[in-house]
């Protein structure tokens, strides 16, 4: 029996029960007492239970995958629920729920209208994310790829700011629309495997020992390239970022920083370097130039911006610069930098962003030039921000700062012209995360500040959680190095027949 | 020759006894619910019976009718339909005394029976019959709509027009195939000896420009959502759904399910791209909310082509859930747009009354952003499903063309079906609208019904994907997908 499919589900049935508890107990005037919030807590908690069972629990077969679930579906297609769990896909969850339990604490008991269905929402994200980091069936990735779209789409298009539905728009059509090639890569995938063996399966293991021509395997590889570029996002395919991330409400903001831009880093590493590896290397120089790209690029503009969450999104893309980076290296300290990346990136910006709102909800303004000063009114907000905005400029002991080195360091061994180039953007890092300190809260204050009240003791409590964590990402982080490395099964399927699937 | 044969299906033979019944009443008294009583009763009857048939079939392949699960597939597809389509019909009965009148059902049946001939047929000569039965029927229906009255005469008139012309072409390219072939077989005609090879060519292009035209397949597809928006909304889903049905499993019956010959690959390549790109190019700016699904009609007869061009291993899913997953989604939305009009409010056919849905009646707005997600493509809907696996037959055959129209015409699809989702989303301008809510508890069995259809039908797809499509010429390749 294994928790896995219960780790999917339960998000989104406990969703639905919180919207369930906000329709027969309705809103009341204290949003402390607010039933789905309550509900959607208690799932969280029970999430949690499950995580640290499948975390501690010996696995029950050989091999480095840590559980493993499989039922028939569409048997006529080949289709099956196939969910596995390794290292990678487990630090993610715990990164997702570590970033949910931030969300419920600091930012969705503001929403006042419609609360129940924001949580359903909410979770059904979750589901999807976790569904997508868990699925080893295509059919079934691609499924919980779509799927947490939609609330997502909602989530931003019902309770965004001022130009929402816009950005809604956006967000959905670019991430669908490069799913769509995508699917076209599997669909390629399982009909190449099809011909070849006269089986028709969609399944990772079996297909990542598919021979494909180089050609094809080029052609396969972009497909699934395209769908995580716009995803990570990838400098040409970036244009939703802002907009979403800068409309969305803050628990949305914090969930398409925090997770779902992992989700794209997450299918480059399992199925462009693992099912294609040929033509992931072969594909090298042009990603890694376009890492470059985005870093730089990410960068600069964010030094321009003058609205903050805007000035957040853009170092997303710069951040996940380097995790692109890191992927296409090659080689393994690459790639546990880049994902050391993901898990610090996702934590630092999730606060960052969180910092944001609490700013907009108390000034109602997101703009630098109307906020000013707020070091006085606000200590402890300020200092979060402070310490967030620096580890976000890769401040050494901090985690941004191991990802980034580790990934400097394998870039270097390859081309050190690209590494020197990644370095101007941490130059320019620091100046837009300190440009940002100096005008929200360094600054003097504005004549016309409002009074406002300071974030209460417990928030900072909650805050002074995710500041341990990327300490300990900082300062020891071999652990997390070690643990958090995809399970190398299928590499080693596509050179010999040696490793037998889970 | 067909004198002694007495094969019929039984649907057949139920329908028009439903019909006769009906008939009967209505010379006995006039009375609006009796005869939709009466015709759902029929539809249910047919729906038990549709795998029978009486007498025994001739095994020289020269019978009238035929019967296989392709047939009980797409009959009792069509027939669900009908039986959803009347139901959104019962709000209007009693509504309007002067102009409901019992021979709407009774049209709804004749156009039935004639979608269900098309089905059956394995002879033109039944097939024409129905062809024409349901043309005739559709037209009558157009003209029901009472607000603005001018509005189902012209729908009304398009249609009969435009309908004669391509029966006249379908009938000319029916008399070159007699002459080519001598039979009136339902099937394409192959050149005898000493024959041109141009005249079965043009007797195919034109049988196959008539079924276009009723299909609504670009550059045939005009008419649409003219027709469409002018007929009252369960008549636009009838049009939108059972004719279309219809028509295209007489399609599938007669080209069959093997490779098809170039030059007819090459024609529907051509109408596919065109009719993809012009339905969600129409789409695109449509305020009116039957007029858009008249355009989203038109592109998903284009993805269901593709289908129908790439023989194959997943062929036979692809189109069975297609035609499912369109069915119930189109029906979904036409049901929700019927539970949304009130007498004296809205009719729910401009886009712009939907405005704040989501705030005043929720549990219908998600109904109906569910049902658009499942039009798009996108789970946990079944036209996620079907759209994926129309996507496995092109990419079977290496149609790059055809995916690259495909996946184009999704995304600009996404758009407007998004739009409708975004525009129910945003805060109504007035609050609290204060309009009078009439309770139909069918409607809302209705809309539930559909609503879970489409979700399990998302969810667990696995029992429709049968072998349903009559069987190919060549072998359709391994029986067994499992790998474990």
């Amino acid at each position: 029996m294994t928790p896995l499919p219960a780790l999917v589900l339960l998000p989104i049935v406990g969703g639905g029960l919180a919207w369930l508890a906000e329709r027969i107990q309705p809103h009341t005037a204290s949003p402390a007492r607010d039933a789905s919030w309550w509900v959607a807590l208690g799932i969280l908690i029970v999430e949690t239970l499950l995580l640290v069972l499948v975390t501690v629990r010996h696995p029950d077969h050989a091999g480095p995958w840590l559980g493993h679930f499989s039922t028939p579906w569409i048997p006529a297609m080949g289709i099956a629920v196939r969910l596995d769990m390794d290292g990678l896909s487990l630090s993610l969850i715990w990164l997702s729920l570590i970033l949910c339990f931030l969300c419920l604490f600091l930012a969705t008991r503001q929403v006042t209208v419609n609360a129940g269905a924001f949580h359903f929402l909410f979770l059904a994200t979750l589901t999807g994310i976790i569904g997508t980091f868990l699925a080893t069936d295509l059919f079934l990735f691609f499924f919980f790829w779509e799927l947490m779209l939609v609330p997502m789409f909602v989530l931003i298009a019902a309770w965004g700011h001022e130009d929402r539905q816009r950005a809604a728009m956006k967000f959905f059509m670019f991430t669908q629309g490069s799913g769509l090639l995508m699917l076209l890569s599997i669909l390629g995938l399982v009909i190449a495997h099809y011909r070849e063996s006269g089986v028709l399966t969609f399944d990772y293991f079996t297909l990542a020992r598919t021979p494909l021509s180089p050609a094809l395997s080029m052609l396969l590889m972009l497909g699934f390239f395209t769908a995580f570029a716009v995803k990570l996002p990838v400098v040409p395919v970036h244009v939703w970022l802002p907009d979403a991330h800068t409309q969305a409400p803050t628990a949305a903001s914090v969930l398409l920083a925090g997770i779902l831009l992992k989700t794209g880093g997450y299918g480059m590493i399992r199925f462009n370097v693992m099912l294609f590896p040929d033509a992931a290397s072969r594909f090298a120089p042009i990603a890694m130039g376009l890492g470059v790209a985005g870093i730089l690029y990410g960068a600069w503009l964010s030094c321009a911006q003058d609205d903050v969450k805007r000035l957040i999104a853009y170092s997303s893309i710069s951040h996940m610069g380097f995790v692109l980076l890191g992927i296409f290296t090659g080689s393994r300290i690459g790639m546990q930098g880049a994902i050391i990346q993901m898990l610090a990136h996702g934590l630092g910006t999730a606060a960052l962003f969180l910092v944001a709102g609490a700013i907009q909800e108390r000034l109602h303004t997101r703009d630098m030039h109307r906020i000013g000063g707020l070091w006085a009114a606000m200590p402890r907000l300020s200092s979060t921000g402070l310490f967030f905005a620096v580890a976000a400029l890769g401040m050494p002991g901090l985690g941004n700062f191991t990802g980034e080195f580790l990934v400097l360091l394998a870039t270097w061994h390859v081309s050190p012209t690209i590494a020197t180039l990644t370095t101007a953007g941490l130059v320019l890092s620091a100046i837009y995360a300190l440009r940002m300190v100096n005008r929200i809260f360094l600054a003097a204050a504005r004549a016309d500040l409002r009074p406002v009240r300071d974030i209460p003791a417990r928030q900072m409590a909650v805050f002074a959680c995710v500041m341990a964590f990327l300490v300990v990402l900082g300062l020891y982080p071999q652990p997390f190095m070690t643990f958090s490395t995809p399970s190398p099964l299928p590499v080693t399927d596509v050179t010999g027949q040696t490793a037998a699937t889970p | 020759m067909i004198g002694h044969d007495v094969f019929l299906p039984a649907p057949l033979l139920a329908v028009p006894s439903g019909i006769m019944v009906m008939l009967a009443a209505t010379v006995w008294r006039r009375s609006a619910g009796r005869s939709l009583a009466c015709a759902m009763v029929t539809l249910l009857l047919a729906l038990a019976v549709v795998g029978r048939h009486t007498g025994g079939r001739p095994d020289n392949g020269d019978s009238l009718f035929i019967q296989d699960r392709w047939t009980s597939y797409t009959a009792a597809l069509i027939i669900f339909s009908t039986l959803c389509i009347l139901l959104m019909s019962w709000r209007d009965r009693g509504h309007d005394g002067t102009t409901r009148v019992d021979e709407y059902s009774l049209l709804f049946m004749l156009g039935t029976l004639g979608a269900l001939a098309m089905v059956f047929s394995a002879n033109y000569m039944p097939f024409f019959l129905g062809l024409e039965i349901l043309g005739v029927s559709i037209t009558g229906l157009a003209t029901f709509r009472y607000r603005p009255v001018m509005a189902g005469c012209e729908a009304a008139m398009k249609y009969l027009i435009l309908s004669g012309v391509s029966s006249a072409i379908f009938l000319f390219g029916t008399g070159l195939a007699y002459g080519v072939t001598g039979s009136l077989r339902f099937t394409p005609p192959v050149a005898a000896g000493g024959m041109p090879a141009a005249l079965p060519v043009a007797a195919t292009v034109m049988v196959l420009a008539g079924m276009f035209f009723k299909l609504s397949a670009a550059p045939f597809h005009m008419w649409l959502p003219d027709v469409m928006e002018g007929a009252p909304v369960p008549v636009a889903a009838f049009v939108a759904v059972v004719s279309k049905i219809a028509i295209f499993s007489a399609l599938v019956r007669y080209f069959g399910t093997g490779a098809q010959p170039p030059f007819l690959n090459d024609i529907v390549s051509v109408v596919i791209i065109l009719t993809i790109m012009a339905g969600n190019l129409l789409a695109l700016r449509q305020t009116s909310l039957t007029r858009l699904m008249a355009c989203s009609s038109i592109a998903h007869v284009g993805y269901l082509l593709i289908a129908f061009l790439c023989p194959g291993h997943v062929q036979s899913g692809a189109i069975t859930v297609y035609l499912a997953a369109y069915a119930a989604s189109t029906l979904g939305v036409f049901a929700t747009m019927t539970a949304f009009a009130s007498p004296d409010g809205p009719d729910g056919t401009r886009i712009a009354q939907w405005r704040g849905l989501f705030f005043s009646r929720p549990f219908l707005a998600s109904a109906m952003a569910l049902m658009l997600f499942s039009l798009a493509g996108i789970p946990p809907g079944i036209g996620f499903l079907a759209k994926f696996e129309v996507a496995a037959t092109g990419v079977e055959h290496q149609r790059d063309v055809l995916l690259c129209t495909l996946i184009i015409g999704s995304i600009i699809g996404l758009y407007y079906y998004l739009n409708i989702i975004r525009i129910m989303m945003t805060a109504p301008l007035l609050p609290a609208h204060p309009l009078k809510r009439h309770a139909r508890p069918e409607l809302a069995a209705l809309v539930i019904v559909l609503t879970i259809i489409v979700v399990i039908g998302g969810l667990f797809p696995a029992r429709a994907i049968h072998p349903l499509l009559p069987a190919p010429p060549a072998p359709p390749g391994l029986p067994d997908g499992m790998t474990h």
